[in-house]
């Protein structure tokens, strides 16, 4: 398999080269221009990995595979499969479009904010295609440290450097249950196996999926992963820190936080799968965990004034919905799931980023200083009113396949569970809308929002990025669903 | 190829115009007055392309019989869940196919004067073209799941135009309320659908219409349940009656098309096409009856003490459409739709003559009818509306918004406290060597001398020590939860709980 172009390895090393190419550029004002070119050549090779990716296959493909620690049997192993290989695209926009908003707004030491940022871009890639549980910890624990720096010294609030803290304390302590859960799994394989250690260690997740772990076992160990990948979820009642670094944090960075789900994403690709049976046990707890985040988000953003807080709670509230998807065990509640997680990406993402220009512009994010924004500024109220209604799941959005997909099976599996979320659903509509409604309609107050003036053409070309790919995924959702489902119906398979 | 399958171009010219004035409204293409024009001409011909396509096939059934299931493909599936490209051509569907393309058409096109020179005129003839298209999918689609997206779309178009005038607070305040008023039906819509592919395993109309006759009247009554609270929400039927006079404050051209001749109707169609649900549920058919005749007196008397045209012709609206849900309720779904049908034309019709009913009439406006006046308590309710709004308001909306704030409280005041949050209250100590914030690190630093108070002082002093006060406040705590939980709204949560649990 030489002959063929290692692409993952080049998304892994494209953003650290162009980070390494910032600090030796002699002009310190390129920063920008090198990263999103960075961003765009990573968008295009993750564009490459979708193209070259046979949907029809179930397994993983694109996999590397070498040596990393071989006494302990550590590999460097990446691939995707249907379930992340769209998230690499999406993950190269959403900080195509960090990168643009932040165009002007990071002048303080821009070689450090946008190298950070593309370190942040490799980490983040790196757990969606790692396939060695040791290699994904790393990336995973990786992921913190640009996030801590662009919190704390390119952050808005008076308290960013405590939240910066706080979230990367939070993060860390719950890596230790995760690797405690991996190399649990690591001796399991070899007492399984026979193998004397160390050479009877695995850490490759192909390898775990084949081997048998008992059901006590599993049961520790998809409590270890629930609890490890809760925080970052985030699952209530770890979920404080989102408002919080929403609010203190760069408001353009916030739309990593709010956009990129990985948490979700661990919960798919590595606490289900690897202990399928606990988790089936356990779906009380998922659905329950699920419900609570849902309503307690959804009623909480209801109470929000701040538009970065709305959007906290709100992703709360999402992820919550996606929680309950995945703990129906089908495959439409999987395939909406991955659907929901893809399409945050997008509107959520999309919608933190608008915020971040508003802030800009009027020096605020609150609803109380904004109102009647749109008079100044349609085109961005526009997009905002567009990733709103997708966010809320209304038709020609992609946010419409993804919540009928998750309240159908919700319904279905955890009957109670889904009546909640219709309830959750409704109030969804009330705080969207109601933000939307603050901060941009109703009369003038503010002279700021009064002379601010609307998006200028390379934010006007982001926001029309993710509103086509939001539309043309709401009219065409099978266009996703067809790569997501031979993979789903293996997860599902996996876990009966 | 099937002529039958012409039938997508009905939907989709309405729609295709909605993404032209769309497109070139966010690229600013068309903006002012000089882009009218084009504007309402690509409207315009959208709409004209839809009543053509659907008389043309109104001409095939007259001719070989109406076609029938047309199936041009399949939307998205996942599981066991499928979503095709299907419409249902019977004699329901095309009637009322035609009477939306008809409608649609002229409404679009009386509105090209009638919003000349406004300064939204883009962004109107937007959401008009993609109520079309919403609505026509509903009329025209051949599964529940099709027909909840033309639902769907129908209620954002609603949202948009209330919302029309958006630097009044009202307008925009109003076009939330209704929004979320209609959401309300809109998740009895996915119950159903939900049920639809549980029970009965396709979405399609001539399946369900097939498989609900095996259904026992539990699981129908169900299914039904969720449809009929869908339709007693858009048909803006007692108890969400409400939201219907707030929608007023939208266009009069687009207020005519969606409050008086097509989306309030849109409650009613549902309940004609899924007639042999109904039949199998006779508790959902008693609860009809009941609600469609409340709904009838309800508009009927609040209509009586109405002063201006466009809510006198809204709560009339009321009422004959509580009239509809009565015959449906009685099992007379021909009669209803033959109301529908009439009602539609003729009040599509008064609506776009509001403006000019000033003009036309000699006179003063007739007074309230004297026996009406004279029961002074009746007056009153009918004057309030019956307090519709304001007992929601008291029932749900206060509760919900009350909670949000405890939740906000609770994720500040406990969860925030338990993981650190970053005062800066407590005075730096010389002697300290590290700082730890929340509960992990206050626990870490203070082990030692946690320790060494408790022998100190909770021990050694005895019965009237620190134990004494804990335990008191522990019985202050319990004592303030239990207050907490007399308000009506953790009751109500204890009891959405208990739901939550059993099912």
């Amino acid at each position: 398999m030489m002959d063929r172009i290692p692409l993952l390895s080049l998304l892994l090393l494209t953003p650290v080269a162009a980070a390494a190419l910032i600090w030796l550029w002699p002009r310190e004002r390129a920063a920008r221009v090198l990263a999103l070119a960075a961003a765009a050549l990573e968008l295009a090779l993750a564009a490459a990995v979708v193209a070259a990716f046979d949907a029809a296959d179930p397994g993983f493909q694109q996999v590397e595979r070498s040596e990393w620690i071989p006494t302990l049997n550590v590999q460097f192993l990446v691939g995707v499969d249907g379930i992340s290989v769209l998230f690499l695209p999406l993950t190269a926009l959403l900080f195509a479009g960090v990168i643009v908003a932040s165009w002007n707004s990071a002048r303080v030491m821009p070689r450090l904010y946008f190298s950070l940022l593309l370190l942040q871009l490799a980490a983040t890639v790196g757990v969606f295609c790692a396939l060695d549980t040791l290699l994904f910890f790393l990336f995973w624990e990786l992921s913190l440290v640009p996030l801590y720096f662009l919190v704390s010294l390119w952050g808005v609030g008076p308290k960013r450097r405590f939240v910066a803290s706080k979230y990367t304390l939070v993060m860390l302590g719950s890596g230790v249950p995760l690797l405690l859960a991996f190399v649990v799994l690591a001796f399991n394989h070899a007492a399984a196996s026979g193998v004397a250690l160390p050479a009877g260690l695995a850490f490759d997740l192909p390898t775990l999926l084949e081997t048998p772990v008992a059901p006590r076992l599993q049961l520790i160990v998809f409590v270890l992963l629930l609890l490890g990948f809760a925080a970052k979820t985030p699952l209530f009642p770890l979920h404080t820190w989102l408002p919080g670094v929403a609010l203190e944090g760069p408001v353009a960075v916030g739309a990593l936080f709010v956009g990129l789900k990985l948490g979700v994403y661990g919960l798919i690709r590595f606490a289900v799968p690897l202990a399928p049976a606990a988790a089936r046990d356990l779906h009380w707890l998922l659905a329950g965990l699920g419900t609570i985040g849902l309503l307690a988000g959804a009623v909480a953003a209801l109470a929000q004034s701040n538009l970065r807080r709305t959007l906290a709670y709100a992703g709360v509230s999402h992820v919550g919905l996606v929680v309950l998807g995945i703990a129906s065990f089908s495959v439409q509640g999987l395939q909406g799931a991955v659907l929901q997680t893809l399409n945050f990406t997008l509107a959520a993402g999309g919608l933190f980023l608008l915020t971040g220009i508003l802030h800009r512009r009027t020096g605020s994010t609150d609803t109380r200083s904004l109102g009647g924004a749109v008079s100044t500024m349609p085109r961005l109220a526009g997009f905002f009113l567009l990733f709103t209604l997708s966010s809320i799941g209304v038709p020609g959005t992609a946010g419409f396949p993804a919540e009928l997909l998750l309240l159908t099976s919700a319904l279905t599996s955890h009957t109670g569970a889904g009546l909640a979320a219709l309830f959750g659903m409704v109030i969804g509509a009330a705080y969207a809308l109601g933000m939307v409604r603050r901060a941009f309609f109703g009369p003038l107050t503010n002279p700021a929002v009064a002379q601010a003036s609307d998006l200028l053409r390379g934010e006007f070309v982001l926001a029309a990025v993710f509103a086509f790919v939001i539309l043309a995924v709401g009219f065409f959702p099978s266009l996703l669903l067809d790569v997501i489902a031979p993979a789903a119906r293996a997860w599902v398979m996996r876990g009966g | 190829m099937n002529p039958a399958a012409l039938v997508a171009i009905v939907p989709l010219a309405p729609l295709a115009a909605a993404l032209l004035i769309g497109a070139a409204l966010t690229f600013r293409r068309h903006d002012g007055d000089a882009a009218e024009r084009p504007s309402a001409r690509i409207a315009v011909v959208g709409g004209a392309l839809a009543l053509l396509v659907m008389l043309l096939l109104d001409g095939l059934a007259v001719v070989h019989g109406a076609p029938g299931q047309v199936r041009l493909g399949t939307w998205f599936s996942a599981g066991r869940f499928e979503i095709p490209l299907s419409f249902t051509l019977d004699a329901l569907s095309l009637g009322f196919g035609t009477l939306v393309a008809l409608i649609a058409f002229l409404t679009l096109r009386f509105s090209v004067n009638y919003m000349h020179r406004e300064p939204g005129f883009h962004r109107y003839f937007f959401g008009l073209s993609l109520f079309a298209a919403g609505m026509l999918t509903l009329v025209l689609a051949g599964n529940s799941a099709l027909a909840f997206v033309g639902w769907e779309l129908a209620g954002v178009s609603s949202y948009l135009l209330i919302g029309y005038a958006w630097e009044r607070a009202s307008a925009s305040e109003n076009a939330v309320r209704a929004f979320v008023t209609n959401r309300i039906g809109d998740a009895g819509f996915i119950v159903g659908i939900a049920a639809t592919f549980h029970w009965v395993g396709t979405a399609e109309w001539p399946g369900f219409a097939a498989g609900v006759g095996a259904l026992d009247t539990l699981a129908a009554g169900l299914m039904a349940f969720g449809f009929v609270v869908a339709a007693l929400a858009k048909s803006a039927q007692v108890p969400f009656a409400p939201w219907i006079a707030r929608a007023l404050e939208g266009p009069t051209p687009s207020s005519a098309i969606f409050y008086g001749a097509l989306m309030v109707h849109a409650g009613v169609f549902l309940l004609i096409r899924i007639e042999p649900l109904l039949i199998r549920a006779p508790a959902l058919m008693a609860l009809l009856v009941l609600l469609g005749l409340a709904s009838a007196l309800y508009g009927w008397l609040s209509g009586l003490t109405q002063t201006d045209v466009k809510s006198a012709l809204t709560f009339a609206t009321t009422t004959q459409v509580g009239l509809m849900f009565l015959w449906c309720g009685l099992g007379w779904f021909d009669l209803a739709a033959w109301h529908l049908a009439l009602h539609a034309s003729w009040r599509a019709y008064q609506f776009l003559l509001a403006p000019s009913y000033m003009h036309l009439l000699d006179g003063p406006t007739r007074p309230v009818s004297s026996w009406l006046g004279r029961r002074r308590r009746l007056y009153t309710a009918a004057l309030e509306r019956f307090w519709l709004e304001p007992a929601a308001d008291w029932l749900l909306v206060r509760p919900t918004r009350g909670l949000g704030r405890d939740v906000n409280a609770f994720d500040e005041q406990v969860v925030d406290r338990l993981i650190g949050r970053g005062e800066t209250g407590r005075d730096e100590r010389a002697d300290e060597v590290a700082r730890g914030y929340g509960a992990l690190g206050w626990g870490l630093e203070s082990l030692s001398r946690g320790l060494a108070r408790f022998e100190a002082r909770l021990l050694m002093e005895g019965e009237g020590g620190r134990l004494g006060q804990l335990l008191r406040r522990v019985g202050e705590y319990l004592q303030a939860i239990e207050a907490l939980l007399e308000r009506p709204r953790y009751l109500l949560l204890l009891v959405m709980v208990t739901f939550v649990v059993i099912l």
